[in-house]
């Protein structure tokens, strides 16, 4: 694990200048993902996931979205000192992305074939029919029947599990180093979830891109993962291998977050347990600690001192003033 | 290639969809197929009149309707129903020249406006509100005194006051757009903002663009006949509907067909845009799709 990674986030912080105030979306996130690895980022509605995967490509809806600071190196360039032509290079490229919706990320008046042949015209150079080919070529891919034919279809004639798998087609066209997918599965049911993170695994190991996974199912996690990342109110709080994640949360919120879910290896009697509160406002977040009003093992240091990641164990972290050092 | 199953189910584009569903309107297609008849006449009568639109026959003036001149003539002899028709010319050409001149301005002022945002499209909005605040009568006015009386300036003069509706119309639709995912997804995938307007953001919006045209066409049409009417538009002898109600004003109660017979048709033009501007804006509204 001495490689280089591919992607590496340092410091960022993406700030939006709202007229309440400055919202902190994402506060001093890093993090990093090898080539071929997929890690997660994990975390409730609105705690600076998708902000801090979106600020990797700059699309940050600027006013009133700004990167703030940071570093992100992408294959030893940082995407943020890039001029815009050469980050438009990227886009699409090297690096994609997997959209929530597929219905709103696809555009209603073109064919899918001529939304998949888009990116291959820009960054592969094909043209017409080579271009309708290799697309319909993605869709067999990414099992879609009858391609030849749907890739004459719109997005609306497509069904749900369909759009998506077409939004993947796309993702892959240009085979990335590096997909983003912002929540792929939350609007499709659960049996069309699972078929399509086989399918994103499997298209992974095969083209051995890199996976960025942005979700609040910590099934899929446990599945997919190799390493999560656990972000509360734009920091990361917690960050490990999937397996120590699950089995030894260190901090609070993972363990609340894990308490949370049902699971199979626990009695049906056993309640849920929800995490009570609400997540801070991220315009005036708590002193010290941001999940200390939520927290049941807060002490008075935790009002004071913002905790700092620190290793649990060897390359598990956690960012809790409370957590101890797991000795093996 | 061998052939594929038969799809349970034939597909449409959006815009055949539309078409599909404009064609349940009825209103709207009466509208369409009166205009559609309206503009064929223009074109064919010519060829199968003994009349001319200029020549004047002045044994014969105010006659009412007969067997030689179907509508009558006019208080120079002239016959109506040429006059009219060859009127409809103008009144089509206006509807259609002045909206590709509104178009051809509009369209990317509004869109380079949306799709830039700050101060591009402050400094083209404040442009914009300046021509919207500006009287349109006068503006013409004085726009006829500086491009001259020939019937293409009329065309221009229209154009050039009424562009501003479809700037802020097509800017409205391209600042919401924006907003929608597919827009940062063709972001996403390397695509430029130039690129990313004509080919997303620009399509997305043609719906309420063919709309709005659609309806700016009876005004066009509306304020030609009004600046012929006061004496600024199309020059006699050159028939123009408003110019026929003009001239038949003078002699309205000798004969009042003279009167009646343009603005009628008038009313009819206007109505027949009106209600196919109607039946696309519901088969194009993306609410009622499917």
């Amino acid at each position: 694990m001495s490689e280089q990674p591919l992607l590496e986030v340092k410091d960022l912080v993406t700030q939006f200048f709202t007229q309440n105030g400055i919202v902190k979306a994402v506060d001093g996130v890093s993090y990093n993902v090898k080539r071929g690895e997929t890690i997660a980022l994990v975390g409730e509605s609105g705690c600076g996931k998708t902000v801090s995967a979106l600020s990797i490509l700059r699309l940050i809806p600027n006013p009133p979205g700004k990167i703030i600071s940071g570093q992100i190196m992408f294959d030893g360039t940082d995407l943020l000192q890039l001029p815009i032509e050469r980050l438009t290079d990227i886009r699409g490229d090297k690096i994609a992305m997997i959209f929530q919706e597929p219905l709103t990320a696809l555009d209603p008046v073109l064919t899918i074939g001529r939304q998949i042949t888009e990116a291959l015209e820009r960054h592969r150079g094909l043209r017409g029919q080579a271009a309708m080919d290799e697309a319909v070529r993605l869709l067999t891919q990414v099992g879609i029947p009858q391609p030849d034919r749907r890739v004459k279809d719109y997005p609306h004639q497509f069904s749900g599990g369909m759009r998506q798998r077409a939004m993947i087609a796309l993702a892959i066209s240009c085979e990335p180093q590096l997909i983003l997918a912002d929540e792929p599965t939350t609007v499709v049911d659960v049996t069309i979830q699972a078929q399509l993170l086989e399918l994103i695994r499997n298209i992974t190991k095969d083209l051995n891109t890199a996976l960025i996974l942005i979700t609040h199912n910590l099934g899929i996690v446990a599945r997919y993962a190799h390493r999560v990342y656990v972000m509360y109110a734009g920091h990361i709080v917690e960050h490990g291998s999937a397996s120590e994640i699950y089995h030894q949360p260190a901090h609070p919120y993972t363990k609340g977050l894990l308490a949370s879910v049902p699971r199979l290896d626990e009695p049906r009697k056993t309640r849920l347990q929800p995490i009570e509160g609400q997540p801070p406002d991220l315009i005036k977040p708590p002193v010290g600690c941001a999940f200390r009003p939520r927290c049941t093992i807060a002490c008075d240091a935790c009002s004071k001192m913002p905790p700092v990641l620190f290793a649990v164990s060897p390359g598990h972290y956690a960012a809790c003033n409370m957590a101890k050092p797991v000795t093996k | 290639m061998t052939v594929a199953a038969e799809p349970i189910k034939t597909y449409h584009s959006l815009w055949s969809d539309a078409f599909i569903r404009l064609r349940r309107n009825k209103l709207a297609m009466a509208g369409g197929i009166i205009i559609i008849i309206i503009g064929l006449t223009t074109l064919i009568y010519p060829f199968f009149t003994k009349y001319d639109f200029a020549s004047q026959d002045l044994n014969a003036i105010l006659k009412g309707p007969s067997q030689t001149h179907l509508l009558g003539t006019d208080e120079l002899g002239r016959d109506v129903l040429t006059r009219l028709i060859y009127g409809a010319r103008t009144s089509l050409m206006v509807g259609i020249f002045t909206q590709l001149i509104v178009l051809s301005i509009g369209l990317p002022i509004g869109a380079i406006s949306g799709a830039n945002g700050g101060k591009v499209d402050n400094l083209l909005m404040r442009v914009v509100d300046v021509v919207y605040a500006f009287p349109d009568l006068l503006l013409i006015i004085l726009l006829r005194a500086i491009l001259g009386g020939s019937i293409y300036m009329i065309f221009l003069a229209i154009g050039l006051v009424s562009w501003v509706g479809i700037a802020r119309l097509v800017r409205g639709q391209t600042l919401s757009i924006k907003q929608r995912d597919f827009v940062t997804a063709a972001r996403v995938f390397g695509g430029s903002g130039g690129y990313v307007t004509m080919r997303h953001l620009i399509p997305n919006s043609l719906g309420p663009i063919i709309v709005a045209v659609t309806f700016n066409i009876p005004r066009a049409i509306f304020t030609e006949a009004a600046l012929t009417y006061i004496g600024i538009g199309v020059k006699p002898p050159f028939p123009s509907w408003g110019a026929m109600i003009n001239d038949g004003n003078k002699v309205i109660f000798a004969a009042p067909h003279l009167v009646l017979i343009p603005a009628i048709a008038i009313a009819i033009l206007m109505l027949s845009f009106t209600f196919l501007g109607d039946g696309l804006r519901d088969a194009l509204d993306p609410r009622l799709r499917r």
